[in-house]
């Protein structure tokens, strides 16, 4: 087959299966609507799936595969560059915004609209991991930025809106500067091509090279606040623990990560970038560690979560800069950026699966206060279900969370940091591992039996529990199984497209090892300690004053500010 | 030229004024949308320098300006519309639920009522 024609499959059939679903909700009755909706999904999600797995044996033998759209020579036509990079990130989404989507079926939001913009979110997302211009990768992260703010806002709860529109406001203001950046390099480059940027800054004059830098840096650090790295991350709280619970998953799982990747392709414009490295891994820990001490202060179930996923995007951020660090083109670089993207796919699993079931957990006791809500079992089997599935799969995610074996967490969490290990970062990493498990325990308490609720309700209601959400939930917990039991093979399919001679292939025997096991015995002992000292009365004092610091609106440039600033001096000095 | 770069940067400059400084949402989304059109119009503007004609081929046309700025503009005009008619959608939301358009008020009352 020629590969060619299945390079556009995962940006034009989700948007064909979009244009369909919008059309049947415009033109044909309900139950027609309802076909169009699971066939946009079947040609949409699943089937790009088939197509782009189907690219694997050229990605591996060509390395990376060009194709200019329109048949127009290179210089003026769109080219799209098809890697193994783009592969992961496609499977990825597409995978993970399935069971996001079969859980809006009954909680919502479920109307047509809402299968018509997730369908769009996968092409545009197929499209940044594509692109080989800034000029389009501006235009993608925009519709993409577009289409979470309705997303977020889509159950046009004041709260909601209110977060949406903060992020649209700091978000789209910050994309200013990007379309400024590429403006200057533009300017002093006359293309807009990653390669021929690169080709061409080689020949600038030292002056010249230094405004092409900081044009870089102004493309940067917007895509850098899309990831919620530290001091740009006072949007996330507030837009994803609004959002709707399926676009809560969506967000964490997938959104935030995307544009991180992309900026493996910018970082590959100039070698100076280099500099930019270790700064950003050393601010990844931070983030890791801060975001965890944040998480344990809060009340709010949802919020707790987001926390967590500020945290662990930390970790991902320092596994990804150290790669860049090191070269992605060596074999150390590469098994870095490998552990990177084992923990973004499972962080999207088992956050999603969190959120997911959080989410049912909560819409079920009415209330989002970790310390009010209590015995939800016997709150859900009032609305119909029989067996705690729900309290199983949040279970499942919480232990993938706290990276205790079989689950995927384990296996991600423990290549992420091994490979890390004379570094100072490791030992960051690992002290926020203790934080996770201690805010864990802290939310797990919403499972606890309560007597009161219990002697109330001994007949079973007649209510039947919505299958969708058991789906979904389901869904996702054998996945977060399965990739931690499968996670050999994982690495080796990731082995084969990242590295070209495995030379030094990932270690394997470092996941049963002794140390590894003791460490993790110790990390599950110091979060029951660090729990039991943050709800003794001197931590709970210290935890409600950190809940206590609110941020402004105009306090999000100022932080914005000092990251350009902070990052210029780096690059400079 | 000068005079020109001055007066976009400070299109610029009132943009984020209106974004940062003002309270009323309804101004900040003009910011927004000023900051957006400052940029439009420097790109404009720098690939003017190069010629006089417009960049319609029908004959020999020489000293053209540079058309590759105008069609990506052309691109961040439409997403600024799209995102400036996305936020005032949400303005007329916010105010009909909380009855203020003043961000710190809108905060305020949202908070209160969680």
């Amino acid at each position: 087959m020629n590969p060619d024609s299945l390079l556009l499959t995962p940006i034009f059939l989700p948007l064909l299966a979009a244009s369909i679903v919008l059309t049947s909700k415009s033109f044909l009755p309900v139950k027609a609507r309802r076909f169009s909706e699971y066939f946009g999904i079947l040609i949409g999600l699943l089937m790009p799936i088939i197509f782009v797995l189907l690219l694997y044996p050229y990605v591996i033998n060509q390395g990376s595969l060009f194709l200019v759209i329109g048949s127009y020579t290179p210089k003026i036509g769109i080219v799209y560059k098809f890697d193994s990079l783009s592969l992961v990130m496609i499977v990825l989404t597409n995978l993970l915004t399935l069971p996001a989507w079969i859980y809006s079926r009954t909680v919502g939001p479920s109307q047509s609209y809402f299968t018509a913009l997730i369908l769009i979110q996968s092409a545009t997302i197929a499209a940044i991991s594509m692109t080989n211009d800034i000029f389009n990768l501006f235009v993608c992260l925009e519709v993409m930025g577009l289409i979470a703010y309705v997303l977020i806002s889509s159950k046009q709860e004041k709260n909601a809106v209110f977060a949406a529109f903060n992020y649209m406001m700091y978000s789209s203001s910050s994309m200013v500067f990007f379309l400024l950046g590429s403006f200057g390099l533009y300017r002093l480059t006359g293309s807009l091509s990653y390669q021929e940027i690169t080709n061409a800054l080689l020949n600038l004059s030292s002056k010249e090279l230094n405004i092409a830098l900081i044009c870089l840096l102004l493309m940067i650090v917007p895509i850098l606040l899309r990831v919620a790295i530290m001091p740009l991350s006072n949007w996330l709280v507030g837009a994803h623990s609004k959002a709707p619970h399926a676009v809560s998953a969506l967000l964490s799982g997938i959104l935030i990560k995307i544009p991180l990747f992309v900026l493996v392709r910018v970082f590959s414009i100039s070698p100076i970038l280099k500099n930019l490295t270790f700064p950003l891994a050393y601010i990844g820990s931070a983030t890791a560690l801060i975001g965890v001490i944040f998480a344990l202060s809060q009340s709010d179930a949802k919020k707790l979560l987001a926390y967590h996923s500020i945290s662990q995007i930390g970790y991902i951020i320092t596994a990804w800069a150290m790669a860049l660090n090191v070269g992605i083109d060596t074999t150390p670089g590469a098994i870095l950026l490998i552990a990177a993207l084992f923990h973004t796919f499972s962080h999207a699993i088992f956050k999603g699966l969190l959120f997911l079931s959080i989410g049912t957990a909560t819409d079920a006791a009415e209330s989002r206060d970790v310390y009010k809500i209590r015995g939800v079992n016997s709150i859900l089997s009032q609305k119909g279900e029989r067996f705690p599935i729900t309290m199983i799969c949040f279970l499942v995610g919480a232990l993938s969370i706290m990276a205790i074996p079989p689950f995927n967490g384990f296996f991600s969490k423990t290549l992420l940091t091994y490979y890390l290990k004379p570094s100072i970062n490791y030992t960051i990493l690992s002290i926020a591992g203790v934080g996770t498990v201690a805010s864990f325990i802290k939310l797990s308490r919403i499972f606890l039996p309560n007597k009161q609720i219990k002697e109330q309700t001994k007949e079973f209601s007649k209510e039947k529990f919505p299958f969708s959400i058991h789906l979904s939930l389901i869904i996702l917990a054998l996945l977060a199984l399965l990739t931690g039991i499968f996670s050999q093979n994982i690495f080796e399919l990731l082995e084969n497209m990242f590295i070209s001679t495995s030379k030094r292939p990932i270690n394997k025997t470092i996941f049963f090892s002794q140390a590894n096991i003791i460490k993790t015995l110790y990390t599950v002992l110091g979060g029951v300690l660090l729990f039991v000292i943050a709800t003794s009365k001197v931590g709970s004092k210290v935890l409600h004053k950190l809940k206590g610091i609110k941020t402004d609106f105009t306090d999000q440039y100022f932080h914005f500010a000092i990251t350009i600033t902070l990052l210029s001096y780096f690059l400079f000095v | 030229m000068i005079i020109e770069r001055v007066l976009i940067f400070l299109i610029f400059i009132t943009g984020f004024i209106g974004l940062i400084g003002v309270k009323n949402i309804i101004k900040k989304i003009i910011g927004l949308s000023l900051l957006n059109s400052s940029i439009v119009l420097l790109f404009i503007l720098e690939a003017s320098r190069i010629g006089d004609h417009a960049p319609i081929l029908v004959g020999q046309e020489k000293n053209i300006v540079d058309p590759v700025p105008q069609a990506l503009m052309l691109t961040a005009i439409v997403i600024g519309v799209c995102v400036t008619s996305l936020s005032l959608a949400m303005a007329v939301r916010l105010y009909k639920t909380t009855g203020s358009l003043d961000i710190t008020i809108i905060k305020e009352r949202i908070e209160n009522e969680s």
